[in-house]
């Protein structure tokens, strides 16, 4: 609850620094301060040092799982706004909104990871989202930006609309808007009896629209496009948070579905799992922009966190998923953070980087290490846990075996990056960057490769 | 035939009738105007549920607001069969094939269902639509969500501006 009602402030507090200063600076030291207070905020709740008590009526319940998920998302915020902060400031004039934008997802974030029940899940993701079409056209004079904001807003409500269609229809199967896992629904639906068949058409449509909401296939079509559109420092922002809390809550609310769907569940999953991985890593490869490209293996990455999904709740994939959270955020917001300080966004654009600018082609290098899965790094262990999460659910075997060689088609994408950087000859044109920004770098870099050495470093916290 | 029962069945077809005509009709502005006659059509199931309430905040704020905005957009932009975009074969093919798949799915799950035998329209039962009972669920039970969205709204009335002002 703590950080529901803190974001919330702080959002509002961002809105009216816009009215007290102009200094670009100052506001963006503010907003880094408050996702400081906020994680402070969130941590005082795990620790049974101090919460807000409301009684909530059950709509939103929070366990040490998504308080510690928020506290990955916060970390990841703060990492993100002292890497690419300045950029959030160069984008256009608003940069107060920007920033109270910023916390308002991060409002969405803390209640997708504590909600129960469809409502509140329904807020959550519009909490999320709407600030997102938001950033997404803050580039106005950008036409690209521009049409990716209308695409993703047009898309976006669509989807909505099918999620609240899927809602109203599980709501009118159940009559209440509890979780779909709830006892009061599986005693209701035995075994043998089939289930009631407005609850299975409710669960189908909620099932596309979350699917829409991390971009997984074969509801993807807007993600290239958007995030391709969109400033790069929001783009950086929206793949990374958002999609992980995205992502749990696509897990949290389907939880032991299989119970309900029977057999159609498991197809319905795998149909996802291998489209989204086929999709995300093959189009991958035919990507001349490596801004483009980061987008499909961001439907690439959100492919092998459904498998968190398909592992239905064993606690490996429970705790994978939070190591893919850490992981994945803090290694695409790495590679952003330098991708921004680029001219080119072409893979040409890389040529020789390493020569020019050492520590960045070393942070971008260990980021698309991690990206795609080698050993030392967080992005092994990530895949590794929901894997093995997978494995333990049973009957995925095939299903993995497809995984492991898409992941290995991901080494090429990535790789290309990095080879571009360190045998190719060139003089890529660079924005200034400051010592600051390159010591960051270097403690992601090293986050990074010290999590995937150590993974219980970051998954202890969940236990005591 | 009872008088709610013939009502009931008068407003299915006319809200069924207009829904189809919103998507078959060429013209936008008479696509909207028969929403307006779904929007009636559906306040008319709302007075039979005994849900005053709902339905006339549905005519109030759906037919009457949002549609007369949704009415003017459309005036202002001039639409006419001219400046209608071109869609690709590719592309109706794909929007046949996927509505159809869904249309499928949703036809077996009806035909699949033992629950829908024999069960009567009940109507004028319930009292949840009643405006005070309304209140008491959304200010009692309801009310952490009714709090949230006021971010939600506070977002989108922020994005309003950022997306509204001069660049």
């Amino acid at each position: 609850m703590n950080a529901i009602i803190v974001s919330a402030l702080l959002g509002v507090v961002m809105m009216f620094s816009g009215i007290f200063t102009t200094n670009k600076t100052i506001i963006k030291n503010i907003a880094t301060a408050g996702v400081l207070f906020l994680l402070a905020a969130n941590l005082m709740e795990m620790n049974n040092l101090f919460s807000f008590n409301i009684n909530t009526h059950d709509l939103i319940v929070t366990q040490r799982y998504g308080l510690f998920f928020n506290c990955i998302a916060y970390g990841a915020t703060f990492i993100y706004l002292v890497l690419s902060g300045t950029d959030i400031t160069e984008v256009g004039v608003n940069v107060a909104e920007y920033f109270a934008l910023i916390f308002f997802v991060l409002c969405g974030v803390a209640i997708l990871s504590s909600f129960n029940g469809l409502l509140m899940l329904f807020i959550g993701v519009e909490i999320l989202s709407i600030p997102l079409y938001i950033l997404t056209g803050s580039d106005k004079r950008n036409l690209k930006s521009n049409e990716a904001s209308l695409k993703y807003f047009l898309m976006g409500s669509f989807s909505t609309g099918v999620m609240l269609m899927g809602i109203a229809l599980m709501y009118g199967a159940t009559g209440n808007f509890g979780m779909v896992h709830s006892n009061g629904l599986r005693g209701v639906v035995s075994a043998t009896q089939q289930p009631p068949f407005l609850l299975v058409a409710g669960i189908v449509l909620l099932f596309a629209s979350m699917s829409f909401k991390v971009s997984a296939a074969p509801f993807h079509f807007w993600t290239p496009d958007v995030y391709d559109g969109a400033p790069s420092v929001f783009t950086s922002f929206m793949s990374t948070i958002v999609k992980a809390a995205g992502m749990l809550a696509f897990i949290r609310v389907f939880e032991n579905q299989y119970t309900i769907l029977g057999p159609t569940w498991h197809i319905i999953v795998d149909f996802a799992i291998v489209t989204t991985l086929l999709v995300g890593n093959i189009t991958a490869v035919f990507q001349q922009s490596v801004k483009r490209m980061l987008a499909y293996s961001s439907i690439a990455q959100a492919g092998f966190m459904l498998f968190a999904l398909y592992a239905n709740n064993t606690e490996i994939a429970k705790e994978g998923i939070l190591l893919y959270a850490a992981a994945y955020s803090s290694a695409t917001i790495s590679i952003f953070a330098v991708l921004i300080k680029l001219q080119d966004y072409t893979l040409d654009g890389f040529n020789g980087l390493a020569k020019k600018e050492p520590v960045l082609a070393f942070a971008a290098t260990v980021s698309l290490l991690s990206l795609s899965g080698i050993p030392l790094t967080a992005g092994f262990f990530a895949k590794y846990y929901v894997l093995a999460g997978a494995l333990q659910a049973g009957g995925a075997l095939w299903l993995i075996i497809v995984a492991v060689l898409l992941a290995a088609v991901s080494v090429y994408y990535y790789f290309r990056v990095i080879q571009a950087m360190y045998f190719k000859e060139g003089d890529p044109q660079t924005l200034p960057i400051s010592g600051g920004f390159k010591a960051a770098l270097i403690v992601v870099a090293a986050f990074i490769v010290i999590l995937g050495v150590w993974p219980s470093a970051l998954l202890s916290w969940l236990y005591f | 035939m009872s008088i709610t029962q013939f009502l009931f069945y008068f407003l299915t077809v006319l809200a069924l009738f207009s829904a189809v005509m919103v998507v078959v009709s060429k013209n936008p502005v008479h696509s909207v105007l028969w929403l307006i006659a779904v929007f009636f059509a559906i306040s008319g199931h709302y007075i039979l549920l005994n849900a005053q309430f709902l339905a006339i905040v549905n005519l109030i704020v759906y037919a009457g607001a949002i549609m007369v905005l949704f009415l003017f957009v459309i005036m202002l932009m001039n639409l006419n069969a001219s400046t209608e975009p071109q869609k690709n074969n590719w592309l109706k093919l794909a929007g046949v094939i996927a509505g159809g798949c869904f249309l499928m799915v949703l036809v077996s799950l009806v035909k699949q269902a033992n629950e829908l035998n024999n069960i009567a329209v009940t109507m004028g039962t319930g009292e949840i639509g009643l405006i005070k009972n309304l209140g008491k669920a959304l200010f009692n039970d309801f009310v952490v969500p009714f709090e949230i969205s006021s971010v939600l709204f506070l977002s989108a009335m922020v994005g309003a501006v950022v997306i509204g002002k001069k660049a």
